[in-house]
């Protein structure tokens, strides 16, 4: 599990996955941010029940670090809600990633459950919770209100869940109001030092690389102890893959094999690249954290990983200019709406909790989420100020257009994640031969399957 | 209703002067026979020359030990003592405590057994399907590593930190604080300097080691370079904790940083009670130091070596904290123990709580056979 603090922009990038945090950003979901949905005023509409809130406290709990771009966006929506909602205080609790991720089933089934709350997406965390009746069904809300609109079906597939808890189908348990993504971070001055230019298909990608190799540079900072290593094998699978080959792998809608062209393919070249020097071997012994310091230190050209780093680099990179591209090549890239709120059975105050999702999906508060380094999902771009984040933007709903988010390798199965990190490992440095790799995680991913009887 | 309870009775006394097999000897012998033995008493004398000698109760002028004096030490069986009176009433004083440790110990460790014959995500409804967990958990290839590498834990937390406490503390005590005019001083820095991975919180501590033993930028491999290029040598800079091959290896390096100062304090506090006067004995018949460290140090302090021997084994097998900072169990399995692998079903999102529960319940069985077997060999001791 990644242990980082979840924040975008905060602290350090976490993961993102059904096990991990992961703080990103919020990306515009198709429609786009720009043809976002139509703007609302700030405050949002009080509900009947809202206005007679004298003496009413609505508790709210979630993991983003205050400086970054969701914590600054929920700040702001915190102030509005106590505007438009007087007599009512918000008892808000900042809580650790870690913290939520192993004690919200405890909590959820007490009498100690917060009114609404930051939550992991994915089928082995909010899914389950939602599959044991811990979640509340928000589909008539999230109708009613139109959050069906501002989010696109591609966003929406981590906010709904079966009765099984798989998502992507069944009812609203959760909403997000942010994307994340994940893409090529690369550093403008190295690229220009080593006559590197952005590269647009794979072949260029490899071809940069093998430029950086030559001149004695590791071209990729990669965190091969925690999650950045297995999105990136994902990444290199998705290179072969298909909607198909992602629908079945990680809704369940078709059987995987693991042996097949995409995973292969993942694997085998994933140990090209540390063969031919891409990535280092030094990679199992680094965190994400390690990871991104490193990039932020100039010590790596390149590094791929996700949109939640993207706030940080904003505010802690002065030394040189960088950008960010997507993977050359690919049409899917790991990515999914952000984390959900959402609100669990026992809340005594779920329409205070409904107004308050509304807000943070409101176009200021979602401009603020953009300018702050997040991908918005529902942002005025006019006000989006900053060219990087306007980049980051654009790439995201590229991804969103192409239908291309593809989620994460570690969602399908409850616990994947250390399955995934220990094997990506015995890729990297060369302890174990791909096929065999490959054989030791389809051995959980059957078994979850069949637990599942689908 | 008056209590009994009983007790055994240990005396030590100076004996001086034995002589052997009851030849010509100067001064008197000591008769042993004089000591009135205790019931059931047994007997053992502390020499410089030889092991400690166990003495029949009743022997008369067994002798051994020449020129000085020895240390004999009586403990008789059990008998039936009449309780104090001071003794009546003190249950209400442990009512608390029990409470405690009924709500805090007894009652999990029982829902922890019962939760591991059931499949449960933690949430609601726990089904029962018997020893299922345990089946699936003896084949599983993690758990038979993270007891392999428990095994390694043990060397690097108990065997070597009490071989090298042991000689530490000896040398500390015997030696630096003799012979240098400042050596109390030294030696009071030297415990306390050792002493200190003791008191810094694992977290951090693991952090920072985590940082030191960084591939890319960390200051062992900066200072192994630099070692490199002064000498125009291969760099034995390398990915400690990143490469399979050495990351156990590591990790018990640390462990017995970790680990030595708990040793060395606990013995430099049993060797207060070695008599010095035994030990310049020894000298003066001869007894070299390693002679005097086996013979009489090692024994007289044998029941602080079982107590740390038994509370770093207890450690070892459930050590957690610093794996989980440097490691998490990796890479691969390589550094997994059993309480981060049952951290893991419990906590790492696969929702098998039961199965976690089936690990942390073996742990419990051996620990507290473990446990069992050293009281007995510690109580069998006589010392």
């Amino acid at each position: 599990m990644a242990f980082s603090i979840a924040a975008c922009g905060g602290g350090a990038a976490t993961q993102p996955t059904a096990v991990a945090p992961q703080p990103t950003t919020a990306a515009a979901a198709e429609p786009t941010a720009a043809t976002a949905a139509e703007p609302t005023t700030a405050a949002a509409e009080p509900t009947a029940a809202a206005t007679t809130g004298e003496g009413r406290v609505l508790r709210l709990w979630h993991y983003e670090s205050p400086q970054g771009a969701m914590g600054a966006a929920w700040a702001e929506a915190i102030k509005q809600f106590e505007a438009s909602h007087p007599g009512v205080k918000v008892e808000f609790e900042q809580k650790g990633f870690e913290q939520i991720r192993q004690t919200a089933n405890m909590v959820l089934n007490s009498d100690q459950a917060p009114d609404v709350m930051e939550y992991n997406k994915g089928n082995a965390t909010a899914g389950l919770l939602a599959s044991q009746g811990l979640l509340t069904d928000m589909t008539d809300e999230a109708t009613k209100r139109g959050w069906d609109k501002i989010l696109s079906p591609s966003l929406q597939t981590t906010s709904l869940y079966d009765d099984k808890g798989v998502m992507g189908s069944g009812k609203w348990y959760g909403v997000t109001n942010y994307g994340e993504y994940v893409m090529v971070y690369y550093n403008k001055a190295m690229f220009e030092k080593y006559g590197v230019t952005v590269p647009t298909t794979f072949d260029e990608f490899e071809a940069a690389m093998d430029t950086f190799v030559k001149a004695g540079v590791t071209p990729l900072a990669v965190g091969g102890a925690e999650y950045p290593a297995q999105q990136i094998f994902y990444t290199l699978a998705l290179s072969k893959a298909n909607r198909d080959f992602v629908n079945a792998y990680e809704l369940y809608q078709g059987d995987v094999d693991f042996k097949g062209p995409e995973f292969t393919y993942g694997a085998e070249r994933l140990v090209d690249w540390v063969q031919k020097g891409y990535i280092s071997k030094d990679a199992t012994g680094m965190k994400a954290e390690d990871m991104g310091v490193a990039f932020e230190n100039g010590t790596y050209p390149m590094m791929i990983s996700g949109s939640w780093w993207y706030g940080r680099f904003m505010t802690e990179i002065k030394g040189f200019e960088w950008g960010t591209f997507l993977f050359p090549g690919n049409k899917l890239h790991p990515g999914s709406g952000g984390n959900l709120w959402v609100i669990p059975e026992n809340s005594k105050n779920k329409d205070l909790a409904y107004d308050f999702i509304e807000i943070t999906l409101k176009q200021d508060i979602q401009t603020i989420l953009g300018n702050a380094g997040g991908v918005p999902i529902n942002a005025d771009v006019s006000k989006i100020t900053d060219p990087k984040v306007k980049e980051l933007i654009q790439n995201f709903d590229t991804v969103v257009k192409s239908d291309g988010l593809a989620f994460y390798p570690d969602w399908p199965v409850p616990g994947y994640y250390d399955t995934l990190v220990a094997g990506v490992q015995e890729l990297l440095s060369g302890a174990k031969a791909p096929a065999e790799v490959l054989d030791e995680i389809a051995i959980p991913y059957k078994d979850n399957k069949d637990a599942m009887g689908s | 209703m008056r209590s009994r309870s009983r007790t055994r009775i240990t005396r030590t006394r100076w004996v001086r002067n034995a002589c052997v097999g009851g030849g010509p000897c100067s001064p008197a012998p000591f008769e042993l026979a004089a000591l009135a033995p205790l019931p059931c008493c047994r007997r053992y004398i502390y020499s410089t020359q030889g092991t400690v000698q166990y003495v029949r109760p009743q022997a008369a002028a067994h002798t051994f030990f020449v020129h000085h004096r020895a240390l004999l030490v009586e403990r008789g069986c059990s008998v039936a003592r009449k309780a104090s009176t001071l003794n009546k009433g003190y249950w209400p004083f442990l009512v608390p405590g029990l409470i405690l440790f009924i709500f805090i110990i007894i009652l999990p460790l029982l829902m922890n057994i019962g939760i591991s014959f059931t499949n449960w995500n933690g949430i609601r409804n726990p089904k029962f399907i018997g020893f299922e967990n345990y089946i699936r958990l003896f084949q599983d290839k993690a758990f038979w590593a993270s007891f392999r590498n428990n095994l390694a834990m043990i060397v690097a937390m108990t065997i070597v930190p009490t071989i090298v406490g042991l000689f530490l503390a000896t040398f500390l005590f015997d030696y630096i604080a003799r012979v240098f005019k400042r050596g109390k001083g030294i030696t009071s820095f030297f415990r306390a300097g050792f002493y200190l991975p003791q008191i810094l919180p694992v977290a951090i501590a693991g952090v920072v080691w985590g940082w030191i033993l960084q591939p890319g930028t960390g200051v062992l491999n900066w200072l192994l370079d630099g070692l490199a290029k002064a000498t125009n040598t291969t760099s034995l800079a390398h990915n400690w904790l990143g490469d399979a091959s050495t990351a156990l290896g590591t990790v018990m390096v640390i462990m017995i940083w970790f680990q030595i100062g708990y040793p060395l304090v606990i013995f430099m506090a049993g060797l207060q009670r070695v008599d010095p006067e035994l030990l310049e004995a020894a000298s003066i018949d001869g007894a070299t130091w390693l002679q005097r460290f086996y013979y009489i140090t090692i024994r007289i302090i044998q029941p602080e070596i079982f107590v740390v021997v038994l509370t770093t084994v207890i450690a070892a097998l459930k050590v957690f904290g610093p794996i989980f900072v440097l490691t998490r169990g990796g890479p691969g399995n390589a550094t997994l123990v059993p309480s981060y692998f049952a951290y893991q079903n419990f906590f790492g999102g696969t929702n098998r709580v039961g199965y976690g529960a089936s690990i942390a319940t073996i742990m419990t069985i051996i620990i507290v056979i473990l446990t069992i077997v050293f009281i007995k060999m510690q109580s069998k001791e006589n010392i």
